[in-house]
C-alpha cells in the first residue's frame, strides 16, 4: 500500500488495540479484535465491453468475546474510540445475557507477535486503470479473433485486493499480515453440435499485478475457452456402462475439496453447521474408531490440506485466530488422520487447532475453513496411468457438480472428457458423462495417482450469512477403477 | 455518519450535501442511497445458542455517472469528508474507462412513491433481549416433537433507507425484518427442516413454536430411511424447494441475465412455458415481503409486474436503462446488484416473487399421488451444467418421502432431482393453496409460493 493507506492502517491498528485494553479492563475472559484496511478492484466484461467496475477502500472492525462460555461477535465501521468502548461493553452484557449450559471454550495456544504477506511485486493501485481495463479488454479480443463466433457470450469478472489486516488478543497475540489477492472468472458461452456448453471458469492465487504475465493468464483463459468449444463441436453421447476413470487434477481437486475437506470441519462433525453447509458423514466414521483407525479409501489415497503453498489462492501464515499455519494431512494412506480444526472445536477434542480458522471480512465470525486442498502425488505418469485401461475416459474437465450436506453423495459432470481404449488416451469426446458416486465409492476405486500436480481457483462457500474464501484444489491425476457411469 | 456529523445532519441532507459534492465534481447523474440501522444473528446449534452477532449498518451507496462511464462507490460510515475522497479517487476510474454497455440512463420522472404499511415494526430492535427466549421455545417445540437436536438461525434488524437522485427524487422509508430457519435431527439422516419470515411481530413466539414443531415432525417421520432408487417420479416440491428450483426460473426472467447467457428465458416472452393455471408476479408492494418498497434505486415506485400469467411468460424485470434496450417501461426493479467478484452494477433484479395460490392443500396433493412419487421438503446445492437450457440437478435434504396410493409410505434419502427447469415448469400438475413466504440459505429473493407438484421428475442416485 502507498503511505497514505499505511498511515491509515498504522492509526487505525491502535484502535484494535484499544478494544483490548477496554475488554481488558472489563475483565473479559478473552476478545479479539480484527482490523481490516481492505483496496478492491473490480471490473466486469461481456463481449469486451465493461459492464461496471470500480475501485472501493473500506476499514472495519470485527470483535469477538467469548465470556463466561459464551460467544458474541460485532462488527463496525465506525472506527470512534468512544464508539469502539462501547462496542466492547455491548459485547459483555450480551455474553452476560447468553446463557449456554454447555460452555464455549478454546484450546490454549501459544501467543504470537508476527507479521507475514503474500510476496509481491507490482501494486494493484500503481498500475493505472486504463491498462488494467485494457489488458482484460484485449483479453475478450484475443478470444473474438480466435474463437469468433463459436463463442459468441463470454463474460469476464476480475477482482483484484489488497488487504491489510491486524488482529490482536488479550492473550497477547499481535498479527499482522498484508494480502494481495488477484482472481478472474469467465463464464462462456460455446455454440456446438447439439447447441451451447457453459463453464464458469476461476483462476486466483496471491501476488500483485506481475501475477497475470508470470502465469500466462490469458492464454489460460484461451485454453479454457479452447476446450470448451472442442467439446461442444466434438463431443457425443455415449453409453459406457461400468468403465475405469482418469480425472484431472482440476477434478481431482474438487473431489478432494467436497468429498474430503468438508466432512473434515470439526464444526461440521459435531453439529455447529447443522442448519446451514450441514454435517459430516464422518460422525458415523467416528463411532467405529478413533482418528488413524479408520478406513475411508483405497491406500494410494492421501489428501493433504496446506495454506502455506506459496502463491496459492488459500494462503496464509497464521489463521485469523493468530495460530501458525501448517500442512494437514486429512487422509493418510486411505485412513482418516486429521480433522480441520480451530480454537473452539480444537477444545471439543482434546487437541490443538490446526490453524483452520478464516473470516472472509472484517463483518464475519472466523469459522472452520479450508485452505488449498489436494491429492497427494503419486508415482505415475498420465500415460502410465492409462496403459492398463482398457475402456474408459480422462476426464479433464466439469461444469455441473453437487454434494449432499453430509458430504457423501456427489455428482460431477465431465466437459473435455476423451475415451480411452486399449491403453490410449484417444481423440474422441465423450460428452456430458457423469460421476455420481459416493465419497467411499470415489476413494475406494483409487488405484493411482499421477506424479504431476496441477492446480484450481475455487472460492469455497460456507456459513451463515455465507462465507465465500479463496481456496485451491488439485494435486495429482486419479485413476478410479469400475465406475458406473450416471444418467 | 460519525458522532459528531450524526448531530448536524440527518440522513437526506447528508444526500443532499452528497449530490452537491457530486455536481462539484461534474458528474453528471448520481443514485445516493444511505442505509442506517442495526441487524442482530442468534445462531444456535445442538439445541443451544452458538453465538449471538450484530451489525451496524451506516452505509452509502452512491452510483456515479460521467460521460456514460459509470462506477458504484459503497462507502461505510460516511462523512462528508469520506464522501468527497472518494468521489475524487472515483473520478480518476471514470475519466479512464470506457462507457458502461449496462447504462442508459436513470429515472427522470419524478412520482409519488408507493404507500406501502407494515414495513416497519419498532418493537423488532427488542427482539435482541427476547429473541435468546423465543429461540429455545422453537428449539422445546422441535424436541417435544421427537428431535434429538436442533440447529438453526434467527435473524432481526431495522433500518432506515433514504434515496435522493439527480434527476430530482427524494425519499426514504423505515423497515424492519426477522427471518428464521429451524432444522431439527433425529438422528443424522433423519432431520426435519422449517422456517419464517417477515415483518410482522403479532404471534411471532407462536410461529417460532410452529415452526419448531414443524420441523421436529418431519424429522421424526424421516426416521429409518431406506436408500432411494433412481427412476422416473411425480414430484411434490414443498414451498421451500420449489421457490428455490423455480426461483432459478423467475429469477432469470432480467435483461442482464439474457445477455450474459445465465437464462432459459431468452426469446421466450409472449411464449407459453408453464400450464394456464400458473401465475406468477413480481411484487415489491407486499408489505410482508422482505424486498418490499415503495421504490426503487432509482425512485421509480414499486409496482406489481406480471411475470407468467395463465402460464404465458409475460415480462422480464426492468430498470430504466434495460427498459429503453427493450423500448418499454422501467417495472420498479433498479437495485445494485453484486455480480461477479468486486463490481456491483445497477441492474434490474427481482423483489418479491408471488405465486397465484392454487386450489390444493398439501394433503390433497398427496391424496391424489396414485403413481410412485417423491415428496422433496428441503434442497440445497442447486447447479447447472448449462443455464440457456435450464439443465441441473438438486439434492434433497431433510424428511424425503416416497408416495403411492395416496399415501406417504416411507422415507428415503440420498436421491439427487437431475432435471432440466422448462421441462420441469411445462410439467406442473398442481398448484398448492398453502402460500408461504420462503427466504434463507438456498432462496435469496423472498418467494410467497405454496407446495407444487410435477409429473416425471429424474431421480438420480450414485453409482457406487
Amino acid at each position: 500500500m502507498n503511505t497514505e493507506d499505511e498511515d491509515i492502517f498504522t492509526n487505525n491498528l491502535k484502535l484494535a488495540e484499544l478494544i483490548i485494553e477496554e475488554g481488558q479492563k472489563s475483565q473479559l475472559d478473552y476478545i479479539e479484535a480484527r482490523y481490516i484496511h481492505l483496496r478492491a478492484e473490480g471490473y466486469t466484461l461481456r463481449n469486451g465491453l465493461i459492464l461496471g467496475g470500480g475501485v472501493t477502500q473500506s476499514d472495519g472492525i470485527g470483535i469477538r468475546v467469548l465470556h463466561n462460555g459464551n460467544l458474541v461477535f460485532l462488527s463496525t465501521a465506525n472506527m470512534k474510540a468512544e464508539s469502539l468502548r462501547e462496542l466492547v461493553h455491548q459485547a459483555k452484557s450480551m455474553a452476560l445475557a447468553s446463557k449456554r449450559k454447555n460452555p464455549i471454550q478454546f484450546s490454549e495456544e501459544k501467543a504470537v507477535e508476527t507479521k507475514w504477506s503474500t510476496p509481491y511485486q507490482i501494486k494493484f493501485k500503481d498500475i493505472p486503470v486504463e491498462q488494467k481495463q485494457q489488458y482484460f479488454i484485449d483479453m475478450d479480443k484475443k478470444l473474438l479473433q480466435e474463437f469468433g463466433e463459436d463463442l459468441p457470450n463470454r463474460t469476464i469478472m476480475v477482482n483484484l485486493s489488497h488487504e491489510l489486516k491486524y488482529i490482536c488478543t488479550n492473550e497477547g497475540s499481535k498479527v499482522r499480515s498484508e494480502i494481495m489477492q488477484p482472481i478472474i472468472h469467465t463464464f462462456n458461452t460455446a455454440m456446438g453440435k447439439y447447441g451451447t456448453e457453459q463453464r464458469f471458469f476461476g483462476i486466483g492465487g496471491t501476488g500483485g499485478w506481475e501475477w497475470f504475465e508470470q502465469q500466462n493468464i490469458i492464454q489460460s483463459v484461451i485454453n479454457d475457452a479452447k476446450t470448451m468449444i472442442k467439446a461442444a463441436k466434438f463431443a457425443e453421447p455415449m453409453k459406457l456402462g461400468k468403465i475405469d476413470v482418469i480425472v484431472s487434477s482440476e477434478v481431482a481437486g474438487i473431489m478432494a475439496h467436497e468429498n474430503v475437506g468438508h466432512p473434515s470441519e470439526a464444526d461440521r462433525i459435531l453439529g455447529r453447521e447443522g442448519a446451514q453447509a450441514g454435517e459430516s458423514f464422518y460422525i458415523d466414521l467416528l463411532k467405529n474408531g478413533n482418528l488413524g483407525e479408520v478406513q475411508l479409501g483405497n491406500p494410494e489415497v492421501t489428501i493433504m490440506e496446506d495454506p502455506t503453498i506459496p502463491g496459492s489462492s488459500g494462503y496464509y501464515l497464521y489463521d485469523d485466530e493468530c495460530v501458525k499455519a501448517r500442512p494437514r494431512t486429512l487422509i493418510k494412506d486411505g485412513m482418516l488422520n486429521e480433522l480441520l480444526l480451530n480454537r473452539e472445536f480444537a477444545y471439543k477434542f482434546g487437541l490443538q487447532s490446526n490453524a483452520a480458522a478464516r473470516a472472509e471480512t472484517f463483518e464475519r465470525e472466523p469459522i472452520v475453513r479450508m485452505a488449498n486442498t489436494y491429492f497427494k502425488p503419486g508415482s505415475f505418469t498420465l500415460e502410465e496411468l492409462a496403459e492398463d485401461i482398457k475402456y474408459g475416459i480422462l476426464m479433464n474437465s466439469f461444469t455441473e457438480w453437487n454434494i449432499d450436506d453430509r458430504r457423501y453423495q456427489s455428482k460431477y459432470v465431465g466437459l473435455e472428457c476423451y475415451l480411452i481404449q486399449n491403453g490410449e488416451i484417444t481423440e474422441k469426446m465423450v460428452r456430458r458423462p457423469i460421476l455420481e458416486l459416493t465419497t467411499k465409492g470415489i476413494l475406494g476405486s483409487v488405484d493411482g495417482v499421477s506424479k504431476s500436480t496441477g492446480y484450481s481457483h475455487g472460492t469455497c462457500g460456507k456459513g451463515d450469512p455465507g462465507q465465500g474464501v479463496p481456496v485451491w484444489m488439485g494435486g495429482g491425476q486419479v485413476r478410479m477403477r469400475g465406475i458406473q457411469l450416471g444418467d | 455518519m460519525n458522532n459528531e456529523e450524526k448531530q448536524q445532519l440527518d440522513s437526506n441532507e447528508l444526500l443532499l450535501k452528497t449530490l452537491e459534492l457530486t455536481k462539484k465534481y461534474g458528474i453528471d447523474d448520481v443514485i445516493a442511497q444511505y442505509h442506517l440501522g442495526k441487524e442482530w444473528q442468534i445462531r444456535f446449534s445442538n439445541s443451544e445458542q452458538d453465538i449471538i452477532k450484530q451489525w451496524e449498518v451506516d452505509n452509502l451507496e452512491l452510483f456515479i455517472v460521467k460521460n456514460k462511464r459509470t462506477t458504484m462507490i459503497p462507502i461505510q460510515t460516511p462523512t462528508l469528508k469520506n464522501i468527497e475522497e472518494k468521489i475524487k479517487q472515483s473520478l480518476i476510474y471514470l475519466e479512464n474507462s470506457p462507457p458502461s454497455q449496462l447504462y442508459a440512463g436513470i429515472e427522470s420522472n419524478i412520482q409519488t412513491p408507493a404507500k406501502i404499511d407494515g414495513l416497519f415494526y419498532k418493537k423488532t430492535e427488542n427482539l435482541i433481549e427476547s429473541g435468546s427466549s423465543l429461540v429455545y421455545k422453537a428449539i422445546d417445540a422441535a424436541l417435544e416433537e421427537g428431535a434429538k437436536k436442533v440447529a438453526g438461525v434467527l435473524y432481526f434488524g431495522s433500518q432506515n433507507t433514504a434515496l435522493r437522485t439527480s434527476k430530482g427524487f427524494s425519499g426514504e422509508f423505515d423497515h424492519s425484518y426477522y427471518r428464521a430457519t429451524l432444522r431439527a435431527f433425529v438422528e443424522a439422516e433423519s432431520s426435519g427442516q422449517d422456517l419464517l419470515c417477515g415483518r410482522n411481530l403479532d404471534n411471532l413466539e407462536a410461529k417460532m413454536i410452529t415452526m419448531g414443531k414443524n420441523a421436529g415432525k418431519i424429522a421424526s417421520m424421516a426416521v429409518n430411511p431406506k436408500q432411494g432408487k433412481a427412476g422416473t417420479y411425480d414430484i411434490i416440491l414443498s414451498p421451500t424447494v420449489a421457490g428455490n428450483i423455480f426461483g432459478e426460473i423467475t429469477d432469470a426472467a432480467n435483461p442482464l441475465f439474457v445477455m450474459l447467457g445465465l437464462s432459459p428465458l431468452k426469446d421466450k416472452i409472449g411464449q407459453q412455458i408453464g400450464p394456464d393455471f400458473l401465475t406468477i408476479h413480481d411484487n415489491s408492494l407486499l408489505s410482508e415481503g422482505l424486498n418490499a418498497r415503495p421504490f426503487d434505486v432509482e425512485g421509480t415506485p414499486g409496482q406489481i409486474t406480471p411475470l407468467i400469467e395463465n402460464g404465458k411468460l409475460m415480462n422480464y424485470v426492468h430498470n430504466t436503462s434495460t427498459a429503453i434496450q427493450y423500448s418499454t417501461k422501467s417495472t420498479g426493479n433498479s437495485t445494485f446488484i453484486g455480480f461477479g467478484s468486486g463490481t456491483r452494477l445497477l441492474a434490474p433484479y427481482s423483489s418479491n416473487i408471488e405465486y397465484t395460490p392454487g386450489d390444493f392443500t398439501k394433503n390433497e396433493i398427496i391424496e391424489e399421488s396414485k403413481k410412485p412419487t417423491i415428496y422433496i421438503t428441503s434442497n440445497w446445492y442447486t447447479r447447472f451444467t448449462n443455464q440457456i437450457e435450464g439443465t441441473f440437478s438438486t439434492i434433497p435434504r431433510d424428511g424425503l418421502f416416497y408416495v403411492e396410493n395416496g399415501e406417504i409410505q416411507y422415507p428415503i434419502r440420498n436421491v439427487r432431482l437431475s432435471d432440466n427447469l422448462l421441462r420441469m415448469l411445462k410439467n406442473i400438475t398442481q398448484i398448492g393453496k398453502d402460500i408461504q413466504q420462503i427466504q434463507w440459505w438456498e432462496v435469496n429473493t423472498p418467494t410467497f409460493i405454496p407446495t407444487i407438484k410435477v409429473k416425471d421428475g429424474n431421480i438420480t442416485a450414485a453409482t457406487k
